[in-house]
């Protein structure tokens, strides 16, 4: 009986951990390739940023956080509108 | 009714727990020596422990039962143990003999079985990190924010100019070389 029980608290404990990992990547399991990718340049190119521009663009992030939502997706749809521009 | 027991005659209500106890001879020296005066002198307490005498022994005796009781006694047993064993469901039936090694066997196939999903799961995280995510920390992986922060990095580059285009006065003036307090949430 004792056996029993310890097995089930192990066999629980070691589902936790999976269930727990898995649940955190996957936000980044969600993206797809194309956003991963993004992702990851960007990722890249912050690395090789100074630490002052680091410092203003999570300035400039918690700036865009604080935006009402309307004026967010007005900036985002110039941005891209830019970017098709260029493009 | 020949075995019909005859109802007991009253005692002297003061005396009748104390005449059992003295028909049993559970009661003292004393009490017995004063039960037997009180009996010299009282018809119907003396009659009432010589029916003690007469009663009780009928009371306990055990009913012989007739043979043909246990016969039939016996024979009804068997049939409802037969009975029981004729209702016991299929399944245990058949899980019962096998019993000593099913279970085990069954518990083993299972744990394997978990065992190689959580590997072939692990394998798929993995190699989903590892393709597009090489260079970037586990940590922001699993941060949905520093996610989205860094797939908006270039919105923020921009964001000054783009507010200058729509005409929205900045909510503060920065340029991308200032230096100053920023959040730390990311990266």
């Amino acid at each position: 009986m004792k056996t029993r029980k310890l097995f089930l608290a192990i066999i629980s404990f070691v589902l936790l951990l999976e269930s727990s990992a898995l649940a955190a990547s996957d936000d980044w399991r969600k993206l797809n390739p194309k956003e991963k990718d993004k992702i990851r340049r960007n990722y890249e190119r912050w690395e090789k940023l100074p630490p002052q521009d680091k410092e203003h663009l999570r300035e400039e992030w918690d700036r865009w956080n604080r935006m009402p939502q309307d004026q967010r997706d007005r900036l985002k749809q110039r941005f891209n509108d830019h970017r098709g521009n260029r493009d | 009714m020949e075995n019909r027991i005859a109802p007991l005659e009253g005692a002297c209500k003061n005396y009748e727990e104390d005449l059992v106890l003295y028909y049993y001879g559970e009661s003292g020296t004393e009490e017995r020596s004063a039960m037997e005066r009180h009996m010299a002198q009282c018809m119907p307490c003396r009659k009432f422990v010589d029916d003690l005498g007469r009663v009780l022994p009928q009371m306990s005796s055990k009913p012989e039962m007739p043979q043909a009781f246990w016969h039939s006694y016996f024979r009804e047993t068997i049939e409802k143990l037969d009975e029981q064993e004729a209702r016991q469901s299929w399944w245990r039936r058949w899980f019962v003999p096998m019993n000593g090694w099913l279970v085990p066997a069954f518990g083993t196939v299972a744990v394997a079985v978990l065992a190689i999903v959580l590997v072939i799961e692990k394998r798929d995280v993995v190699s989903n990190i590892d393709t597009a995510s090489a260079n970037i920390p586990a940590e922001v992986l699993v941060d949905s924010n520093q996610l989205e922060f860094f797939k908006s990095l270039e919105i923020l580059e921009s964001l000054s100019t783009l507010e200058q285009q729509e005409g929205v006065k900045p909510e503060r003036k920065t340029s991308f070389n200032d230096s100053g307090r920023g959040a730390k949430a990311v990266a």
